[in-house]
């Protein structure tokens, strides 16, 4: 094979000789250039298909005649191959983006970009130090020259700064190779045989602090970001991904030298500095210099993880640290490379994208994929890379790392959500560079390629787990049809699903099935109602079907890694379910952040779970585990902030109601029990290994209050859907508080409630979005007597809310019995009271559905409001009809249930004919029903035959005594209705949870903004700051 | 050498001194290449053994013996790439400073701020 030397001696070559092609024609010159790099990019490729295809182990290649360390040699491994393919392969491709500017400008250009290519190239091969001083001030000032590609004067200005930085750090480095082979005797990094412990050590801190200032750590990175913001997008891709690369992988070079002290501090500079400019990268509002924030994170983030995963397996520490290399390579070269085709500075304008659905797509790959979702390979990076944290107890760094994470996220998604949703005033881009599409297009493979392999050959997860994902795609390939097909579609396809889960998979506990009832049947009749879309829907259908399948996939997973992936498909499927409604920017991205919160707390709370026997799925396995608390009380919160527990439950109502209306009642009746599913799944593991300290009696108290607030907010709500959205949240905060309980009777009742909130709540949702359907208002003061004209929707509804309310005879009744049953065996007289008011107080909301929608005056406005679509009218009269069988034979959900609970706990129901006995009384659905519905006909037969006359009113009989009201609706009694209510509460009835998000958002911004002023923009403040640091953190190690 | 070390260390220090304090762009160069020469002095100082001839064989070194007659070439060889990186930067860092002189007719480093946070 070539020898490398070849990749510098070429480029050299080129060099020289370009200039003279330059004056023939520049045609010749470019070719040369593009020649090359290609070169280059071929021999790094040659050379790693070698490595994988044989072990040809390290190979040294030396110079001169002499074998190291009498000269200069350079050594190829695997690593090395990978690392150059990396970099050429994006050196090549950003030349190719770059190509018109390139022959627009002098042939300096070619050559300093490839130059930058030599100097990298050469840092990565060479063993010897200061022959990676002279790659390493290769790479500098070739960097530093072609920043200038765009002749502003900022670039300019920011260039200098650069170079000032650049020249103070060789200086150190230079300083620090000198004195390394005074002490040791030798330049070769393989040859330097001495601890630098002493006094010693100041020579190796001072290469590894010149370094560290190249690879922009905080706070010694001002100078960069002015110069990712001023550059050519091209050139910042070329900064951000080959320059830092080099450098990180010199580190990790010299990385043997360092006394282990430093490395650990140098660790969590990484660490810092990925917190840190993400948290400043929240302030703001330039796309390039958010871009460079982000990669000096992400630089940071890799240095912590290289320093972290020292002396790890191998093939686990290359999972880890090229999964994050890999993703941050292509996806931030993506974004850059977007950044250089649409050229818009500031963020807001991103939102010229909307009428360009293909970049969109992309601009949205790589944005999840920085943000570490699945199947990107940042995902696995991350997973993995806490896992290592928590092994080697550096749970601090987690700390940092995770909040870093999350201000990552805030302002990708954030971007994002703008991009998508934003007004924009500007008109759209033409794209007309059909070259720069494609090399965008070529990363987002790429990306999705990595991710893949990785899913595939890494973590052999099966093809059930990556379905959500099939199908997506599949959807996606049909989308030109109409709605309704693609509806139908959908129906058959998880009809087919349900079957193979049922019968081929054959799961293994009734709970699974209950759950797959819950997720699965109660999705497809769910999905009747998205018939009524009369347009293409595009894209909706594919990820519904995601959501829906990653349900089933949760029920499935046999593994931490395998339930995790699956949860973030369903976070990603349903955020973008959200941000489809109108109006759902704010919505979506608070939707999403506090999911990757509480995605970030399992995921730690997975870390500190013990491993699993066996390949049995989660709910058996998990059963024969001891979860430490920690793990217990993470994994608990991150599955509550998914069904909007009291304090996380801020997303909730925002997304319920921004969401579109069939969507609505998918989030609220079945992606809140995906989070019930979760909750369930860590109450188990806790069944047979109960922790010392009782946690979960404290949860029970958080259910508690989540049904008692949920309940009070629903009652003082305006608008329908954020009524049923704040019900939902009470009735999630009885099945948590009944799972709580660890009982038999608790969990019989939880179970029933879930299911039965799963019916009554898609039924109401799906008649609100009927009702929506027709008067276009989700505003109930501004709807009224629509009894007349919806009489099926009134029934639907008037049923459901009876069975929310637990009145006899309908199923709600005996969810409250059991449950109350179950609270006084337990002893928790005092939670049962509190619920008890919580139910009371659901009277007013569930009241107001009735009276203010249906009864009363009809408006002026309504008056040709017909009832509802049939695709609505169906699945509420399943869902009703459902609600009635079970009322009336309860036996025949309560036996199953009851085998289901009894699993774990010993069995305290009896269950005799129609009779359920428990050890506080019994309950007879069946005779309940039969007695109520006579005491119901009755009088109404009773009515009917002997009231004669009834004097009907018509509408707007009313006579105002002076002005007609602006807008008199407000006026009616139906407008705030329990204001009353609301009044005696005092305080209480403030949502300060809102208040106290709000504020710690402000907090945060402010804080970012206050630390981001260091960088004053002058060059010398950041001479400074790289003497302060210089100074500083030599004294923290010592 | 103790004394050309101890003189090295002083220019290092002096030049970073110089850029942190002056203001004028010209200035922190000049301030720049102070420092580069001491860098470049203390390398040199750190290969020179005392009473010992430069590392170059001609007809006063005895061949066989050179190893204990000469100091350590090393340091020299490596001063010179030193010296020229140096110099390449230096005149980088002028040709920015006249660059952007071109543009805004100031030299003070103040001035060129419009890009922060």
């Amino acid at each position: 094979m070539v020898n490398p030397l070849y990749l510098i001696i070429i480029s050299l070559l080129a060099g020289f000789v370009m200039p003279l092609l330059d004056k023939v024609n520049r045609k010749l010159s470019l070719a040369t250039f593009m020649g090359v790099l290609l070169a280059n990019t071929v021999i790094a490729g040659l050379w790693l298909r070698g490595f994988i295809q044989a072990d040809l182990g390290v190979l040294s290649f030396s110079t001169a005649g002499f074998t190291a360390p009498l000269s200069i040699n350079f050594q190829l491994g695997i690593l090395e191959a990978s690392i150059l393919l990396a970099i050429n392969f994006i050196g090549l491709f950003t030349a190719v983006y770059l190509a018109k500017k390139f022959a627009e400008r002098a042939v300096a250009g070619m050559i300093l970009f490839m130059m930058v290519i030599l100097g990298a190239n050469g840092l990565i091969l060479t063993r010897d130090l200061f022959n990676a001083f002279v790659f390493m001030e290769i790479l500098s000032i070739s960097t530093i020259a072609i920043i200038t590609l765009k002749r502003t004067n900022e670039s300019l200005s920011s260039a200098f700064k650069y170079m000032l930085a650049s020249g103070i750090a060789s200086l150190f480095f230079l300083l620090g190779v000198v004195f390394i082979y005074f002490f040791s005797g030798s330049l070769n990094i393989d040859f330097i045989n001495i601890n630098f412990t002493d006094y010693r050590l100041i020579a190796v801190y001072m290469v590894a602090i010149a370094l560290l200032i190249e690879l922009k750590m905080f706070p010694v990175n001002g100078w960069a970001l002015d110069v990712y913001e001023s550059t050519d997008a091209g050139i910042a891709t070329i900064i951000s991904v080959i320059n830092s690369t080099a450098i990180a992988f010199m580190f990790y070079k010299i990385m043997p030298l360092l006394p282990n002290n430093f490395l650990y501090i140098f660790g969590i500079i990484g660490a810092v500095t990925y917190l840190m400019s993400n948290l400043m990268g929240l302030k703001q509002e330039n796309a390039q210099r958010l871009l460079g924030y982000s990669s000096i994170g992400q630089m940071g983030l890799l240095l912590a993880s290289i320093i972290f995963t020292a002396g790890l397996d191998p093939l686990i520490r290359l999972m880890i640290v090229g999964g994050f290399f890999l993703n941050h390579l292509i996806a931030k070269t993506g974004l850059f490379w977007i950044s250089g085709l649409i050229k818009k500075d500031k963020l807001k304008d991103w939102s010229v994208l909307k009428n360009n659905k293909a970049i969109m797509i992309m601009f949205g790959a790589f944005i999840f994929a920085l943000s570490g979702l699945p199947p990107f390979a940042g995902f696995w990076a991350k997973w993995e890379f806490i896992k290592t944290l928590i092994a080697g107890q550096n749970n601090f760094i987690i700390v940092l790392i995770l909040l870093g994470s999350l201000f990552e996220v805030v302002y990708m998604f954030r971007w994002f959500v703008q991009s998508v949703k934003g007004e924009n005033e500007l008109s759209p881009v033409r794209i007309i560079d059909n070259v720069k599409v494609v090399l965008i297009i070529l990363m987002a493979t790429l990306a999705f390629g990595l991710g893949i392999i990785l899913m595939n050959d890494v973590y052999s997860l099966n093809l059930m787990l990556v379905l959500p994902i099939i199908i997506l795609l599949v959807m996606y390939v049909i989308d030109f049809l109409p709605a309704k097909i693609k509806g139908l579609l959908s129906l058959a396809a998880l009809a087919y699903y349900g079957y193979y889960l049922y019968n081929v998979i054959q799961l293994e506990n009734p709970i699974q099935i209950f759950f797959g009832v819950i997720f699965l049947v109660g999705s497809g009749i769910n999905i009747i109602s998205t018939l009524n879309r009369s347009d293409i829907s595009k894209g909706f259908y594919g990820l519904l079907m995601m959501m829906i399948f990653s349900f089933g996939s949760l029920l499935i997973a046999s593994s931490y890694i395998e339930f995790f992936f699956s949860w973030e498909l369903m976070t990603i499927a349903s955020f973008l379910l959200v941000l489809r409604g109108k109006n759902a920017q704010k919505a979506g991205l608070m939707y999403m952040i506090f999911s990757i919160a509480g995605a970030y707390l399992m995921m730690v709370g997975f870390g500190f779970a013990p491993d699993l026997m066996g390949d049995s799925a989660l709910i058996t396995s998990l059963s024969y585990v001891q979860l430490p608390l920690i793990s217990i009380i993470l994994l608990a919160l991150g599955f509550m902030i998914k069904s909007g527990v009291l304090g996380v439950h801020v997303w909730l109502p925002e997304a319920h109601a921004e969401a579109e209306a069939d969507v609505s009642s998918f989030i609220s009746a079945i992606l809140l029990k995906a989070g019930i599913w979760g909750f369930f799944l860590v109450a188990i593991s806790v069944v047979w290994n109960r922790p010392q300290f009782d946690v979960y009696y404290w949860i029970g108290w958080l259910g508690v209050f989540t049904a008692l607030v949920g309940a009070f907010l629903a009652s003082f709500q305006e608008d329908a859907k954020r009524l049923l959205a704040y019900s939902s949240m009470s009735q999630v905060g009885y099945i948590i508080a009944a799972i709580s309980m660890l009982s038999h009777l608790g969990w019989v009742s939880a179970f029933y409630l879930s299911l039965n909130h799963m019916m009554f709540k898609s039924a109401l949702f799906i008649a609100i979005a009927g009702v929506y359907y027709r008067t276009h208002t989700r505003n109930m003061y501004e709807m009224g007597g629509l009894i007349k004209k919806m009489p099926l929707s009134f029934i639907s509804v008037l049923i459901s809310i009876i069975a929310v309310s637990g009145v006899p005879p309908l199923s709600g009744f005996g969810s409250k019995w059991l449950m109350y049953s179950s609270f006084i065996e337990k002893g928790w007289y005092l939670q049962a009271a509190v619920l008890f008011f919580a139910s009371a107080v659901s009277f007013l909301y569930l009241y107001r559905l009735i009276h203010t929608i249906f009864l009363g005056q009809a408006k002026y406005e309504h008056k040709d409001v017909k009832e509802a679509p049939m695709w609505f009218i169906i699945p509420q009269y399943i869902f009703i009809g459902a609600i009635m069988v079970l009322s009336t034979f309860p036996n025949l959900l309560i036996r199953p249930l009851s085998g289901m609970a009894s699993q774990y706990f010993n069995s305290n129901i009896i269950i005799d004919g129609y009779n359920i006995y428990s050890s506080y009384g019994h309950w007879n659905g069946n005779l309940i029903m039969l007695v109520t519905m006579g005491v119901f006909i009755v009088p109404l037969i009773f009515l009917m035959l002997f009231v004669g006359r009834i004097t009907k009113v018509k509408q707007f009989n009313i006579v105002y005594a002076a002005e007609r009201p602006e807008s008199p609706q407000t006026t009616h009694v139906a407008h705030n209705m329990f204001a009353h209510y609301r009044k005696a509460l005092g305080g209480w009835g403030k949502p300060r949870i809102w208040d106290f998000w709000n504020s710690s958002a402000e907090w945060t911004h402010t804080l970012g903004d206050l630390f981001r002023r260091i960088y004053s923009g002058n060059g010398q403040t950041y001479l400074l700051h790289i003497i302060l640091f210089f100074v500083l953190v030599f004294f923290l190690g010592v | 050498m103790i004394e050309t070390l101890v003189l090295g260390f002083i220019l290092l220090l002096t030049g970073l001194y110089a850029m942190l304090s002056q203001k004028n762009i010209i200035k922190i160069i000049l301030g720049f290449s102070i420092a580069d020469t001491g860098v470049h002095i203390i390398i040199v100082s750190l290969g020179y053994l005392k009473g010992r001839r430069a590392p170059i064989l001609d007809s006063a070194v005895n061949i066989a013996n050179s190893v204990r007659e000469v100091i350590d070439p090393i340091p020299s060889a490596l001063v010179l790439t030193a010296i020229v990186i140096g110099l390449a930067t230096t005149a980088l860092m002028l040709v920015f400073a006249a660059e952007i002189y071109k543009r805004k007719a100031s030299f003070s480093i103040d001035d060129y701020k419009e890009l922060k946070w």
